[in-house]
């Protein structure tokens, strides 16, 4: 959604050094991702809350409570994150502002409804802990959910200040707020993450109101056959769940994990490296958004006005040129940050893990993971790519054999033994991201042929 | 071996299976049984005229809406009819890429240039083409919309030839203008066993006659009361759906049009080149329209005229009703719009009027078409003082009007091979008519045996009042040359112009291309 683009491309044109930052910066925390905010804050909880809350196990159960909320409620709202993505951006191609607040409605009812049930019925038969604990993680669950659903819209709007504060707001709030709740142990610092994300759930919401408001209070447009795009919803279940399968999967093999709170299981040894690698994609996904969402944004629609609009088909097909060039300029440019973020990683980690005082024994594992967040980035962008182009089957495709491929080489590199650890994630996505830039650059070669003569496909 | 000639005879052999069904398929446009009109009329006489031979009607129309019930009956000798609707091609179909097979569209490619270049189509070309268009081995009309071959084809044709700016529309249009061809090929391999062909106009029809004939190898005959490409090219300079680029360097000094509308009446001619090529024989109503073939592409020798007749007898009791007198009444029968110029007649008759002040001018034919023309023709006899002489009569049943007239005017600027004419002779009535159509050659005959027999009337320019008046005048002030030119069109009538001679004609036509058919006779016979 190009509104995010407008505001980059307006503030880059002001020409100064501080406006480059500014951009990028607003672009880091838009693009990154909330959930690798959210990573942040709760580590931030974990380590500030160190020595205030005890026994120490205490914060290991709620690091790993949140890692699990984060987890499930991503892999849950992937079926709609990338759906209703696709319907807010038609509605918006249409001009059709005044449906988006009520299938937003639509959309968070049915969120909070079926995260609801499916909270309630794993927390009833799987768990066997406190009322207050299964309350709060409930609560979490929901709000982190309806979260993931709004922040679709983030990219689309232009109050891009007030977002910035209300992310620093809402982050603050949680940190305060569990640092002050510590005595009441596990559920103190729960109640505390509850409070931010549910002040960034309703502050966003409002925000989002404000921009598109509405005359019908829910409408559910959204889930009408000729809306969905079934392929959308598996695209989007595949690649949250390929994300998080490697973790799964050494979370509940019992050599490389141990039992932390009820049925939730951690993996020591593979957890910090890769959550630690995560905050490695920052300048990246900057770089993506700026990119992706600013300049090939700009090509992809010169390309498809000069289409629409009776170019010659020599001006077709410079522009078709120049949008892949801006294609190809991206994943290039992500490529060379990353590459100079893993440099970084590899020459300091050491440094940085002595630093925060975690053992350099994990120093390996954070390599490799940090190569392979940083090809999750690429991944992305091809991604973004494709969905622009509408090469919907192709990316569910490339999201299903991430999935697979995650998998089979997780399991794999578990059977090789320690030294392997995190190659299965690392080698999957490596593989996913040249097959899928293969298919891409193959379909791209038919791109014209394929916009002309295969209309309403 | 060559493996078209493999597949035509496979072709053929698998359909010689089938008994035929009728001799003769006629192709129809757009006219009969549907539509009213001349066209029409004259297949009827046809099929009424010809009870020894049998029909199969193969109609094709633009929009169903368009067309209501059947406006005629049938004869028994029709064993068929099928009717098809070309605005019903759909665009639609399974998008997904093909390759398309690059040696079919090779060959289809080699048709377009010949084409361009105005050459005589190869016969191979022609037969590659109209054997695989549509064939799930050659290319289908998925093929032409989405296939590889089919995109390297419009863009290097738009790089090479187009001249219009806009590559969508460019695209649009060759799509909207060979999507039809698909039906046609599909129509041309359902319809039934005939023995040969007969289309009655080229366009659409003519290009469903070569198809059948190219994949049948039975021989076709084009009928052409009018001539339908240059129809269309006035339709398409006309039509507002295309619209031309403007030119940003100010007004177009050429003032030629866009590429699209070229390209639309360059799709129509090959049309015709096409059926003209292929046609065994190519007739027209009249030798300007003979010659007009010629020109568009026609080969001379298959060219020939054969008038529309028809039955004089039907008049002669109308002549034993003609009064003593001479009546002093100029008869124009037709409708009142601006094609028949009927203001022209209006000002000659002020002329008549001036120096045969009982003259009287009688215009027979319904008014509804053209409001405002009527009342503009109105206006002017009212202007002129002559509502006493001039007098609309509407539509009227000729055999009460023609004993009463003195003589037949036609002022028309355009005209094929108006009956009027030839029912004034028969009913014993000279005629005043412009140099259109085939207005001279009724007047003063084509042959030398035709012109021995003299004028029936005078013919005068068009747009021209005082030498209208000035012959009408001539021949009703001098009874001696009234009674020859009475003579004359009674006799040239009878001789040349009758439904008999017409059907004769055209059995001799038939019989001569049934006995070339490849097709077996007709048991029923």
């Amino acid at each position: 959604m190009a509104g995010i683009g407008f505001e980059i491309r307006k503030i880059l044109n002001k020409q100064s050094l501080l406006s480059v930052l500014e951009a990028y910066g607003y672009a880091a925390l838009i693009g990154s991702g909330p959930w690798v905010l959210s990573v942040i804050g709760v580590m931030i909880i974990g380590i500030l809350s160190f020595g205030l809350v005890l026994p120490q196990s205490l914060i290991i159960q709620f690091l790993v409570s949140v890692t699990y909320l984060m987890a499930s409620s991503l892999i849950l709202t992937g079926v709609l994150q990338l759906m209703f993505t696709r319907f807010i951006a038609d509605r918006l191609f249409e001009n059709k502002q005044h449906i988006i607040f009520s299938n937003l409605m639509g959309a968070l009812w049915l969120t909070i409804a079926v995260s609801g049930i499916f909270g309630t019925l794993v927390l009833w038969l799987l768990f066997d802990e406190s009322l207050i604990y299964e309350m709060l993680m409930l609560a979490n669950f929901v709000v982190l959910c309806g979260l993931w659903i709004v922040v679709i819209f983030l990219s689309s709007m232009k109050a891009y200040r007030a977002i910035v504060a209300l992310f620093l707001i809402g982050y603050l709030i949680a940190v305060v707020a569990a640092l002050s709740l510590t005595a009441f142990g596990l559920p103190g610092l729960l109640a505390g993450v509850l409070l931010g994300h549910g002040f960034l759930f309703f502050s966003f919401l409002y925000l989002i109101v404000r921009e598109y408001p509405g005359e019908h209070f829910v409408s559910f447009d959204f889930t009408q056959r000729r809306q969905v795009f079934l392929s959308l919803a598996l695209t989007g279940l595949f690649f949250n769940a390929a994300v998080w399968i490697d973790k799964f999967i050494f979370w509940f093999t019992p050599e490389t994990s141990q039992a932390v709170i009820g049925p939730l299981r951690a993996s020591l040894i593979y957890d910090l490296p890769i959550f630690l690698a995560y905050l490695s994609i920052i300048p990246g996904m900057a770089v993506f958004l700026v990119r992706m969402e600013a300049d090939f944004a700009e090509h992809y629609d010169n390309f498809y006005r000069s289409v629409r609009e009776g170019d010659t088909l020599e001006h077709i097909w410079y522009l078709k040129d120049r949008m892949i060039y801006t294609a190809r300029q991206g994943i290039y440019e992500i490529f060379k940050v990353q590459g100079v973020t893993v440099m970084i990683v590899l020459l300091l980690g050491k440094d940085i893990l002595e630093l925060i005082g975690i053992s350099t024994l994990y120093l390996r594992l954070l390599y490799i993971d940090v190569v392979g967040v940083s090809m999750q980035v690429l991944l992305l962008a091809i991604l973004n790519v494709m969905f622009y182009l509408d090469y919907r089957r192709l990316a569910l495709g490339v999201c299903a054999l991430f999935f697979f491929a995650n998998a089979l080489l997780t399991v794999l590199s578990i059977e090789l033994g320690a030294a392997f650890f995190g190659y299965g994630f690392a080698v999957s996505v490596t593989l996913t991201v040249l097959v899928g830039l293969y298919l891409l650059s193959r379909k791209l070669d038919r791109l014209e042929y394929e916009t002309f003569m295969l209309q309403g496909r | 071996m060559d493996p078209l000639k493999h597949q035509t005879q496979h072709n053929s052999v698998s359909q010689k299976k089938h008994k035929p069904i009728a001799d003769v398929a006629l192709l129809l446009e757009g006219t009969y049984p549907y539509i009213r009109g001349g066209v029409s009329s004259w297949v009827h006489q046809i099929l009424n005229g010809l009870p020894d031979l049998t029909f199969a009607l193969i109609f094709l129309g633009g929009a169903r809406e368009h067309y209501g019930d059947m406006q005629y009956e049938l004869p028994d000798n029709v064993k068929h009819l099928e009717v098809h609707y070309m605005m019903e091609t759909s665009l639609e179909g399974n998008p997904r890429a093909r390759p398309g097979n690059a040696e079919k569209f090779a060959d289809m490619r080699e048709l377009h240039r010949a084409f361009k270049r105005n050459d005589i189509i190869k016969p191979e070309v022609m037969q590659s083409v109209f054997n695989s268009l549509g064939a799930a081995d050659g290319i289908t009309k998925e093929d032409f919309l989405f296939s590889e071959q089919a995109w390297k084809t419009i863009t290097e044709d738009y790089q090479q030839y187009c001249t219009e700016p806009s590559f969508i529309d460019y695209f649009w249009s060759v799509r909207i203008m060979h999507a039809p061809l698909f039906m046609l090929s599909d129509i041309a391999r359902k319809a039934p066993p005939v023995r040969m062909l007969h289309t009655i106009s080229t366009g659409y029809a003519g290009l469903l006659g070569v198809m059948m004939s190219q994949q049948r190898d039975i021989p076709l005959l084009i009928s052409e009361h009018g001539i339908y490409t240059k129809e269309r090219k006035i339709d398409l300079a006309q039509a507002n759906w295309i619209h031309d680029p403007v030119d940003a360097m100010g007004s177009n000094l050429q003032a030629d049009s866009g590429y699209i509308r070229q390209m639309w009446i360059r799709f129509f001619e090959a049309l015709g080149r096409m059926a003209y090529q292929q046609a065994t024989q190519i007739i027209s109503l009249y030798d300007g329209n003979r010659q007009r073939q010629i020109t568009d592409g026609a080969p001379e020798q298959k060219c020939q005229v054969v008038p529309n007749g028809i039955d004089p007898e039907r008049f002669t009791k109308l002549r034993e009703q003609r009064p003593e007198a001479l009546p002093k009444v100029l008869g124009l029968i037709g409708r009142v719009v601006p094609i028949k110029d009927i203001k022209t007649f209006i000002r000659a008759m002020r002329v008549v009027c001036d120096r045969m002040p009982d003259a009287e001018g009688w215009i027979i034919g319904p008014e509804d078409e053209d409001p405002t023309y009527v009342q503009e023709c109105k206006s002017l006899v009212e202007s002129f003082g002559l509502e006493n002489n001039v007098k609309f009569l509407g539509f009227q049943n000729i055999a009460d009007v023609l004993p009463k007239l003195g003589l037949m005017v036609l002022t028309s600027i355009s005209e094929a091979q108006p009956l009027v004419i030839l029912e004034a002779y028969a009913a014993g009535i000279p005629c005043v008519a412009t140099d259109v159509g085939s207005c001279r050659e009724l007047i003063e005959g084509l042959t030398e045996e035709d012109k021995a027999l003299g004028a029936g009337g005078t013919v005068v320019s068009i747009a021209d009042p005082e030498a209208t008046a000035q012959a009408a005048l001539e021949l009703l002030g001098d009874e001696d040359k009234w009674l020859a030119a009475q003579h004359a069109g009674l006799k040239r009538v009878s001789q040349f112009y009758t439904l008999e001679r017409m059907f004769s004609t055209y059995r001799d036509l038939y019989l001569d291309s049934l006995e070339k058919s490849s097709w077996p006779e007709l048991d029923l016979k």
